[in-house]
């Protein structure tokens, strides 16, 4: 299947998703957004998603996803990340396994180790390819030297397709620098506690989309933008300003850029999170409740005052 | 060898099927064959059943069993099918329980204190989705994060680690109908891989545990010159403790035992691969050693002999770990551990060659009406 074909399979699902657009919540919205992989740099395939989900934004030159509300002045931006740091094929042995190259800034110590005996996927040109990281067998270390006690590594990761040669991984469509990243599954537990990989920023996204999807009267300009590679130069954002700007006040959602990006081009400040537990693990916590609120903030604080 | 009707007719399908080509072993299994087998281990992965809660994982084992079948369960739990009558008596066992943990404890803010149930690396459940079984139902959670997760320079957690079920009281937790003795897992999930392969934890033993079922099903019975009985057992990964209570009703009656169970295979590239080289899709194996059981070398040579005779595929090794065929040694009977290849054990991420299993289903049928 050519890149095309799978970007028009990948719509035609979200266009026959169980919920109709427009009667999409926030929370219904975040677990979508957390069950996409878009790693920095390679966030086309979540582009595309997020294209089919807003009708009218478009792909900007830098990959991001913009949807525009009124017109005139002032222009306002709001702005979610839409990328995480993940990994890249970075070599494919004889025998058909996969190492990797992480690509995004640094994470904690064990941010690695969510790899380690776990389930991923391959963005190949052809498919989505579930693969699993290698992990020694625990019957086989009893009685020998075990595992080391450091924290696993990137380096340490061996991906396994299911095959046992670099032809079997070719003929599979899958190449080098393909990003991979941990199978995504949304997991609800407690009350109102919505648990995935970046969670927060997934849901901050959300809070987004749904005030795009409402068209809200607003006064003058509002730019609703998706950027990518914030985790990388955040050239995503840069490339927004330097189209769309200069903006009289931006609005972060769950994004924090460095100061040093934030020039006078972006006008007056303000940030906005949907708080979360356990940051920066697989089971990164929501609270669906904080979801609605800042949708309800973001929707009040743009919509035209009488 | 004397072969009989059912056996004569699948030795001529095997011999169509096997051994047309010089392809690895298991590479000819009709792929119909595959997909069932495929589908009903999906069936027994997805149901729950830690170490002593493995009810569930029985009722799916019951319900697939064949009309004839007069099933028993034991005091421990195990379940009981037996075929033919007479000398020798021979016995195949697989266990249903697949590693875990269990509640302890639940504490002032609501979270839960576990214990590992089983062997196997915690940290592969750190930071991941969790469910807590309870009488009623499942109620989902995390195993949390150690504290310091963003800065530890420890591989596994120190201390080890809580599930939380979202509540931030004793009482709401309690309210859910969690209580002390619930086990705890991860959400599974079976998925296929490139070909015959397949993900997903607690093959061990839903694996052996659907070759012997699927024997079972296709068994002939007028081929049966002798009893042959099949137990799925209780509480292996925490002692053998179903299959002690079988070994001990049994006593001296069987002449054979054959653990029906993994055999963790080195054929990966994070193991050292001195011993338990065993690829996948070439077949199941007979483990002639592990940590707890030896098999006279008379025995092994029997077995491969007849596997060989019905162009079974059949690979030999020593690998580590025990089976539920150990209990048996006590009483002096001999033991013939069978498994397929299996990678990454007791992880949630093992892996197998559904094809290995096809096979590993007629060696299991072949053996109860020749052997």
């Amino acid at each position: 299947m050519s890149y095309q074909l799978l970007r028009s399979a990948l719509i035609a699902t979200l266009l026959s998703a169980p919920y109709p657009l427009a009667a999409q919540t926030a929370v219904t919205l975040s677990e979508q957004f957390i069950e996409m992989t878009a790693v920095t740099g390679y966030e086309q395939t979540a582009a595309e998603q997020l294209l089919a989900m807003l009708p009218g934004t478009t792909l900007d030159r830098a990959g991001n996803v913009v949807g525009v509300l009124g017109t005139g002045t002032p222009v306002r931006l709001l702005v979610c990340p839409l990328d995480e740091v993940g990994y890249v094929v970075g070599r494919i042995t004889d025998d058909g396994y996969l190492r990797l190259r992480r690509v995004g800034v640094g994470k904690p110590n064990l941010f690695d180790q969510g790899l380690e005996g776990h389930r991923v996927t391959v963005w190949g040109a052809a498919k989505p390819t579930p693969g699993v990281v290698s992990i020694p067998s625990t019957h086989l270390g009893r009685g020998r030297s075990s595992i080391p006690d450091r924290p696993f590594d990137v380096d340490d990761a061996y991906v396994d397709i299911g095959v046992d040669s670099a032809k079997e991984v070719q003929q599979l469509g899958i190449r080098l620098l393909d990003a991979v990243a941990l199978a995504k599954r949304p997991h609800r537990y407690g009350k109102n506690l919505l648990a995935g990989p970046e969670a927060g920023r997934r849901a901050g996204c959300a809070a987004l989309a749904r005030t795009y999807l409402d068209q809200p009267d607003v006064d003058g300009t509002v730019v609703i933008a998706f950027v990518v590679e914030s985790q990388l130069r955040h050239a995503g954002l840069r490339v927004v300003s330097r189209q769309l700007g200069p903006f009289a006040s931006t609005w972060f959602i769950n994004y924090d850029p460095p100061e040093r990006i934030i020039d006078e081009g972006f006008g007056a400040i303000k940030h906005s999170d949907v708080p979360v537990q356990f940051s920066e693990t697989a089971v990164e916590t929501i609270n669906l409740e904080e979801v609605e609120t800042l949708t309800t903030q973001i929707s009040t604080g743009i919509k035209k005052h009488p | 060898m004397t072969l009989k009707c059912g056996a004569v007719i699948r030795s001529l399908v095997s011999m169509v099927v096997l051994f047309t080509t010089t392809l690895p072993a298991s590479a000819q299994v009709d792929s119909s064959r595959v997909e069932a087998v495929a589908g009903l281990l999906e069936e027994l992965i997805e149901t729950y059943g830690v170490s002593g809660d493995e009810q569930r994982v029985r009722a799916v084992v019951e319900r697939h069993l064949p009309a004839w079948a007069k099933p028993r369960v034991d005091e421990s739990g195990n379940l009981w099918v037996r075929a033919g009558q007479g000398d020798p008596v021979v016995v195949f066992i697989a266990h249903m329980d697949e590693v875990g943990f269990q509640v302890t404890e639940l504490l002032d803010d609501g979270s839960l204190q576990i214990r590992q149930r089983g062997g196997f690396y915690p940290h592969l459940w750190e930071a991941t989705p969790a469910f807590v079984h309870t009488a009623e139902t499942r109620v989902p959670g995390i195993f949390m994060p150690r504290d310091e997760h963003q800065v530890t320079p420890t591989r596994r957690p120190p201390t080890g680690f809580r599930v939380s079920v979202g509540m931030s009281s004793r009482a709401a937790t309690e309210a859910l109908g969690v209580r002390i003795g619930n086990t705890v897992t991860n959400p599974k999930e079976f998925v296929r891989l490139a070909g015959t392969r397949a993900t997903a934890r607690s093959f061990d033993d839903r694996a052996g545990s659907t070759a012997q079922l699927v024997a079972l099903q296709s068994l002939d019975l007028n081929a049966l010159d002798h009893e042959v009985i099949f137990i799925w057992s209780t509480e292996e990964e925490v002692g053998l403790v179903g299959a002690t209570a079988v070994a001990d009703e049994l006593g001296f009656t069987p002449a054979r035992v054959h653990a029906v169970d993994t055999f963790v295979s080195s054929a990966a590239p994070v193991d050292r691969q001195n011993f338990a080289f065993t690829p996948l899709g070439q077949g199941p194996v007979a483990r002639g050693l592990d940590s707890s059981s030896v098999t006279p070398r008379a025995i092994i040579d029997g077995l491969l002999e007849l596997a060989d005779g019905h162009n079974l595929p059949l690979q030999l090794g020593a690998t580590n770990g025990g089976t539920d065929g150990t209990g048996f040694r006590d009483w002096g009977i001999p033991h013939m551990p069978i498994g397929w290849p299996l990678r990454y054990s007791h992880s949630p991420i093992e892996l197998i060659d559904l094809r290995d299993l096809v096979v590993l289903s007629d060696l299991i049928q072949l053996i109860a009406e020749e052997w």
